[in-house]
């Protein structure tokens, strides 16, 4: 009989826990009703890509000895590079680059590789074209600079979580010039250079 | 005649369609699934014609025991016993056929002669009671109570009869697992043998 | 008690003025109620179809439809009107007639039930004898809808998902009964309006919560079963059985399962008010509120205020249960079958039994708080 009676008095107690964890959990969900919305709407609000974003590549035709190395290092041997070889001045002499972004990868493997840096990663991530053939963006097309979001006048640039300043959890609250947490590469250089005077 | 005989009527007879319809239905559909469905259709027909009897208590009773119980039990065990199976011509089947329809027309019969014999409506002028609920009740414990308690007996016993079936706990696949040796017995469940309750 | 509005009476008064006679006025006056009824349960279910998504966003840290009318009001329009446009598909494998049967009787008990929900003391259809046990006989013809449809697709995940809801179905019944039951054994009535009558004139003090938490809670998580919200949505769980019963339905025959899963919402949300907290009762007495600005009760104005008060709380109270139900469902992560059925019949069962037997013995031993 006491071990039924224990039995039972278990069973409550884990009933009365499991009602404490449920109320735990609503009381969170509530707690989130109160919150911001984290959401950027997008196309009237955008986000500023972080400084290591990889986004379409930007190419500098006068710069590029269609050394092929680009080829060489991505994993799909995307870029097209046609050359020809100029006997006169013994140089080989780019006709067309091209590199497909509808199916890049955007490693930004060729980017690292590039000797002559004519290759370059930009912000721009807006890629939606009617047709896939589109992407194939020659020379002329990788040589545009994309707009950036925050001098779009149409848009509000938003920043990442991490560019926010200290205690600052809504890009919603603060304007975008607001100074993030820590110091810039910057500063940082500028303090070490100060010190070692 | 008033609006509401008129409206009676006309429900009165379209409720008895329905009851005979769905009852046919359910006799003479070649798939079971249809017959089990018509029968939910039958048992709500009949909870119509209550409720033009002003018993809307046993009406909503009907609703819940034969509709909402009964019937959707019938359909889960069709449902979960979904087997078709082709039943061989039994000799002589038409022995059974006649004694089946001998029985069903001996039914009928009876039925008839009580349905004429029976003194219907004892006083009609009797209004509908305010509540059938308390009218019910009041019959429950009074001339009622014996059959009422008898039949709580049976539920109490269909229950424990349930409970007892649902306990005992079969082993299935590791007997059957063992290849070679002696095969279990097809017909049979091994029962685990079960722990005393505390 | 003042008996409040009786729009009915004056319906038929005015008409019987106009040279009709009483019997035609009343006859002219019967749809009135029933098509309003329809009309404001659809409207419900729109309101809450919006704020489900709202809330939800809101729970989520987003903000939900936005631009479909001011603060996204009219999404659930143009869902209802995308559904009412899309092509009505019938498979090819699946039974036709059985397949449009199976939403048809789902929704209509439904519907039916809001026969006996009460917005004040005469604004109710009809002030039923057996009132709330209609509801519950009601609410056991669903299954067979669901079973219909499950069967009638010809798809493996309807079948589960109709016997699956089937199964909760009946096993959720017997707890809810039971507590309702303990509800009507303290109000002597199984009438919606005489349970409000009983909890009314203390105000707050006087509504079941008090003297029933124990059924609340039971008749919640019962009625959340019933309607399959989100703990206990396994008949159309996504992840396991694509949507269940409603995994072939497309077009108007979905959007009644979709109207029905949250008219039956709405009303155990209204019927939670009415049986738990005093329905159309106002939190303060409203006698008493009348006396203090020192208006007479039978005030022809303030009658018309009260009856507007009335179906305003009634309303308030049952979209604070809705608010809960959208709240658990991003709280309570989904409970398995075997979870389920264990749920239902070995922990609500038992403390239904024990509910009622507490409430008939304090019943019997305080009369005056218990309703003796």
């Amino acid at each position: 009989m006491l071990k039924f009676l224990n039995k039972v008095g278990e069973y409550a107690k884990e009933t009365v826990q499991s009602a404490q964890y449920i109320g735990q959990g609503l009381s969170v969900t509530f707690d989130h009703m109160r919150r911001r919305p984290i959401t950027v709407q997008y196309p009237y609000e955008k986000l500023i890509p972080s400084e290591r974003f990889r986004g379409r590549i930007h190419f500098e035709f006068d710069k590029c000895i269609s050394c092929e190395v680009c080829v060489r290092v991505c994993p799909i041997n995307l870029p097209v590079v046609d050359w020809e070889f100029n006997k006169e001045i013994k140089k080989k002499q780019l006709k067309h680059y091209s590199i497909d972004f509808g199916v890049c990868i955007f490693c930004a493997n060729c980017v690292e590789y590039c000797p002559t840096n004519c290759l370059s990663v930009t912000e721009e991530y807006e890629l939606s074209t009617f047709d896939r053939h589109e992407l194939n963006f020659d020379s002329v097309a990788m040589g545009r600079l994309p707009y950036k979001v925050t001098e779009d006048p149409m848009v509000t640039p938003l920043r990442e979580f991490a560019y926010l300043p200290k205690g600052e959890i809504s890009s919603h609250a603060v304007p975008h010039t607001t100074p993030r947490a820590g110091q810039h590469p910057q500063e940082i250089a500028a303090a070490s250079a100060a010190s070692e005077d | 005649m008033t609006l509401a005989d008129g409206v009676q009527l006309v429900s009165t007879l379209i409720l008895a369609a329905m009851v005979i319809g769905a009852a046919l239905g359910v006799v003479l559909f070649d798939n079971i699934v249809y017959s089990a469905f018509t029968l939910g259709g039958v048992f709500i027909s009949i909870a119509g014609l209550y409720i033009l009897m002003n018993a809307d208590f046993v009406s909503a009773a009907q609703v819940l025991i034969y509709v909402g119980a009964v019937n959707v039990l019938i359909l889960f065990a069709i449902m979960l016993v979904n087997k078709q199976e082709v039943y061989s011509p039994v000799p002589r089947r038409w022995i059974r056929k006649l004694s089946a329809a001998l029985v069903s027309a001996g039914l009928f019969g009876l039925l008839t002669v009580m349905l004429l014999q029976t003194e219907w409506l004892p006083n009609a002028a009797q209004t509908a009671p305010d509540s059938t609920v308390i009218l019910i009740g009041e019959h429950f414990f009074s001339d009622y109570l014996l059959p009422f308690e008898l039949a709580s007996i049976l539920l109490l016993m269909a229950l424990v009869g349930a409970v007892v079936i649902a306990r005992r706990e079969s082993i299935v696949g590791e007997d059957t697992a063992i290849v070679g040796e002696q095969p279990a017995p097809v017909l049979e469940l091994p029962e685990r043998p079960r722990e005393p309750v505390a | 008690m003042n008996s409040g509005i009786d729009l009915q009476q004056k319906f038929i008064d005015t008409l019987s003025d106009l040279g009709l006679s009483a019997g035609v006025a009343k006859a002219i006056w019967i749809p009135l109620p029933m098509v309003l009824m329809i009309f404001g349960a659809t409207v419900g279910v729109l309101v809450s179809v919006w704020l489900e998504r709202k809330i939800s966003a809101a729970a989520q840290q987003r903000i939900g439809p936005e631009y479909i009318g001011p603060l996204g009001i009219l999404a659930p329009v143009a869902d209802g009107i995308k559904l009412v446009f899309k092509e009505d598909v019938v498979p090819a494998n699946a039974d036709p007639w059985l397949f449009t049967l199976g939403p048809v009787i789902v929704v209509i008990p439904v519907f039916l039930s809001y026969l006996i929900v009460p917005f004040g003391q005469n604004l109710v259809i009809t002030d039923l004898g057996i009132g709330i046990f209609l509801w519950i006989a009601l609410s056991s013809i669903a299954p067979i809808g669901l079973l219909m449809a499950g069967y009638a697709s010809n798809n493996k995940y309807s079948l589960l998902g109709g016997l699956r809801a089937a199964a909760q179905s009946i096993s959720y019944e017997i707890p809810l009964a039971l507590a309702v039951l303990a509800v009507v054994m303290m109000s002597n009535s199984l009438s919606t309006v005489d349970i409000v009558d009983q909890q009314s004139g203390y105000g707050i003090l006087g509504w079941n919560v008090w003297r029933q938490p124990a059924g609340l809670l039971l008749f919640w998580i019962a009625a959340l079963a019933e309607c399959e919200r989100m703990p206990f949505d396994l008949p159309e769980a996504e992840e396991e059985l694509v949507a269940g019963y409603q995994t072939e339905y497309a077009g108007m025959k979905f959007a009644l399962f979709y109207l029905g899963s949250y008219v039956n919402l709405v009303l155990s949300a209204l019927l939670v008010a009415v049986l738990y907290f005093g329905g159309w009762d106002f939190p303060i007495p409203i006698e008493l509120l009348a006396s203090w600005i020192g208006v007479s009760p039978n005030n022809p104005v303030l009658e018309v205020v009260i009856a507007g008060l009335g179906i305003v709380m009634t309303l308030l109270k049952a979209y604070f249960f809705l608010f809960l139900a959208i709240l658990l469902r991003w709280t309570v992560p989904r409970v398995r079958i075997d979870q389920l059925l264990d749920l239902g019949w070995k922990f609500l069962l038992p403390i239904g039994l024990v509910n009622l037997l507490l409430t008939a013995g304090l019943k019997l031993a305080f009369p005056v708080a218990f309703g003796g």
